[in-house]
């Protein structure tokens, strides 16, 4: 691992209202490392938009990371064309998984996480290893070089029912706590909220340091 | 790495390996492997297959109810253990789903999209033999590297089946067969309490009884228990069959942020468009 | 870690099929990990010491009751996770030295005093450590709650919350997101303890110990905590889960 390494996180809740009225948030810091110690971003962002309303995030290897989301944009091109629509993010998942997996012994270095509203509104989100083993969960997501922390803050802070504003709050307080321990991670964050309206995209203040 | 004229790279792509071998190796250090607990047993008219739902990411939960009954064929199940990303692809998943005039199936899975096919082509109803020496062949061939220890269980012409199938590539046909860092939990329960011709309310229960001794018993297994009931009536899906404890406290105070507790730089919001992604940057 | 990796294809040694027996013990440790997870809040008239009780060892449990916090003096408790066996030792080591004191100042010894001593302890084996991860919580003279936070080699420092062990990196940042204060060091001083009263901080730290429970294989069955105020030293116990 002495390659350009972005060691990073990510970490996204759903949000199941009963009024209908559902959502996503997925957020990340702003660090870019080398070699672990060195600092050489702090504006790198991990958050790719396939579509309005499917977003791919993924921390790892930053060159690893960049093939990906060109390998996927361009699959998810290709699927537009010829179907007229946009994918699924269940069939995204399925396509970044099985992508994936084709390299099982000599795996792309990234921890993928998948996140958006399907065309009937519903949040959809998962997780999965270098290796493509998908893990879809209801409630939240955690990849990433500190993942314990944010499985830490995710588990005791995550609620249901909370209102978009709240979700963001309690988004932006799990990652900005969860980075806090962590010397390879910070410098602000990215959190984008993600409704049938649309995206709210807010960078929140973090440690510069 | 492989020549690719000297061996059959089954689907696989080596173009990094020797590359990432040579920068100090990232292997599959990262990949989840799940420490299981899964169990079947025949019984009188058929097969149950039961497992936990913990996967385990070194000593952290990865998952908490995560699925390791694997689809194969209507017919046929089969539970994994070992390197989830292995057990996932060498075995199968689907779903369906309705598009705007037809219903799509989804098929994941290299012995279930194969028995698909060759249900198409023969007509026939998938047999669990087929399922095994597909999985064996293939786990041979990577002596051990795909990672998945198996127990398979179906119900075919020759009746109730039931076969674990071992990473490297061996198999055994077994009465009552359990897998994974759970499998002597669970086996201790079957060798003190199994007998022939039981009824399905019976196997069902024993082997709960034999997931929960991994769950218990073993760390590397936990949360809840799922069961698939195969017979000629059918097949069964018992998902979360039985969720032995919750979590024992909440917090009474809740976490609660007052809006405006996380420091703002900038804020944008993209209006929802139906299709076609133009906006690059959109903070 | 699966069963068939314990047999694995990568430790055939051809050496020891021709008697080559000094080779056989090149993976025996002295040391082994019992896991668990071990944490303490102080607050300005108070302080609790809480620790799961389970003790494991690779995936198993060895038992579900074992206690890892021990009264030391009448206003210190200590708290250890890591491994057991010299955690144990330690723990006896000091409950002698903790005599010896009373004996000699015909008083118990108090929280600083046993932190300090705790950690020219764990230094005097530098170079063979107790390698148990140790919290110490009492009041001081002040009758204020005091957290006392080591390593294994015996650097410590006076903190208002600690946690160690297998679950410590899923609970430090909720802590740090509930109990962060004021730094000790600002001037003019202000006060930098907990900001929950007691009947909170048992909350807190309720939840913490279940939420680790829910992620972390090694912390399980129950928690046990031990609040000390001005009236003594009260306990409780809360069960986990045990799966």
């Amino acid at each position: 691992m002495r390659l350009l390494n972005a060691l990073t996180l990510i970490i996204l809740l759903t949000y199941k209202a009963m009024c209908g009225h559902e959502c996503v948030a997925i957020a990340s810091d702003n660090r870019l490392g080398i070699n672990q110690q060195q600092t050489t971003a702090i504006d790198f962002q991990k958050i790719f938009q396939i579509h309005p309303r499917l977003f791919l995030a993924m921390s790892g290897l930053a060159s690893d990371m960049h093939t990906l989301k060109a390998t996927f944009e361009f699959k998810h091109k290709l699927y537009e064309l010829r179907e007229n629509r946009v994918m699924e993010p269940k069939t995204f998942a399925s396509v970044v998984s099985t992508t994936l997996y084709e390299k099982r012994f000599g795996p792309y270095y990234v921890e993928p996480v998948i996140a958006g509203l399907d065309k009937a509104s519903k949040p959809y989100i998962t997780g999965m290893d270098l290796i493509g083993a998908a893990a879809p969960t209801e409630n939240f997501v955690v990849a990433g070089n500190n993942s314990e922390s944010l499985f830490g803050v995710c588990e005791s802070m995550y609620k249901e029912n909370l209102e978009p504003e709240e979700l963001f709050e309690v988004i932006s307080q799990c990652l900005l706590s969860g980075s806090g321990r962590d010397c390879l991670s910070g410098w602000g964050g990215t959190v984008y909220v993600i409704t049938k309206d649309g995206v709210e995209v807010k960078s929140v203040k973090g440690r510069m340091d | 790495m492989q020549d690719p004229d000297a061996f059959d790279l089954g689907g696989f792509e080596f173009s990094a390996s020797s590359h990432n071998a040579k920068e100090g190796g990232f292997t599959s250090k990262l990949a989840t492997k799940t420490g299981t607990t899964i169990s079947g047993v025949i019984y009188a008219d058929g097969v149950v297959l039961g497992a936990d739902t913990r996967s385990t990411n070194g000593e952290t939960v990865a998952d908490k109810n995560c699925e390791k009954i694997h689809y194969i064929a209507p017919n046929i199940y089969c539970c994994g253990a070992g390197t989830a990303a292995d057990t996932e692809a060498v075995t199968g998943t689907y779903y369906v789903y309705f598009s705007i005039f037809q219903l799509i199936l989804i098929l994941k899975g290299m012995v279930s999209s194969a028995l698909f096919l060759h249900r198409k082509s023969t007509l026939r109803e998938s047999r669990v033999v087929s399922a095994q020496s597909i999985l064996k062949s293939h786990l041979f061939k990577y002596q051990g590297h795909v990672g998945a220890a198996l127990v398979l269980g179906g119900f075919d012409i020759h009746g109730p089946q039931l076969f674990t199938v071992y990473p490297h590539g061996s198999s055994d046909c077994l009465p009552y067969a359990t897998m994974g860092s759970g499998s002597l939990a669970a086996m201790s329960i079957f060798e003190s309490d199994y007998k022939d011709g039981m009824s399905e309310d019976e196997a069902k229960l024993l082997v709960a009884r034999s997931i929960r001794a991994g769950i218990f018993n073993d760390l590397g297994s936990g949360s809840n228990i799922d069961l698939c009931v195969l017979s000629r009536a059918g097949t069964k899906y018992l998902r979360n069959f039985e969720i032995p404890q919750e979590r024992t406290y909440i917090r009474a105070e809740g976490y609660k942020f007052k809006t405006g507790t996380t420091v703002i730089n900038k804020r944008n919001f993209q209006t929802a468009t139906s299709t076609t992604t133009e906006p690059k940057k959109i903070l | 870690m699966e069963t068939y990796d314990a047999v694995g294809e990568n430790n055939f040694n051809p050496s020891s099929y021709h008697g080559n027996h000094t080779k056989q013990h090149a993976t025996w440790s002295p040391y082994d990990n019992n896991g668990g997870t071990v944490m303490a809040v102080a607050g300005e008239d108070y302080v609790i010491c809480a620790a799961d009780t389970r003790m494991s060892t690779g995936y198993s449990i060895m038992t579900r009751q074992y206690t890892k916090v021990d009264e030391m003096s009448p206003k210190t408790l200590m708290a250890s996770a890591g491994f057991m066996a010299d955690a144990a030792t330690l723990k006896k080591l000091l409950k002698g030295r903790c005599d010896q004191y009373q004996f000699a100042n015909n008083k118990p010894i108090g929280c600083v005093a046993f932190a300090q001593m705790l950690s020219n302890t764990l230094y005097m084996r530098r170079f063979f450590p107790y390698y148990a991860f140790n919290i110490v919580a009492g009041l001081d003279a002040e009758g204020k709650g005091a957290v006392f936070t080591y390593d294994a080699v015996g650097s410590y420092e006076r903190t208002n919350y600690s946690c160690q062990g297998s679950g410590q990196q899923l609970i430090m940042p909720v802590l740090d997101n509930q109990l962060k204060t004021v730094s000790p060091l600002v001037l003019p001083a202000v006060s930098s303890a907990t900001p929950l009263s007691e009947e909170e901080a048992i909350d807190l730290i309720k939840d913490c110990f279940a939420t680790a429970g829910e992620r972390d294989i090694y912390t399980g069955d129950a928690v046990e905590l031990f609040v000390m105020n001005k009236d003594g030293i009260r306990k409780e116990t809360m069960p986990l889960k045990t799966d």
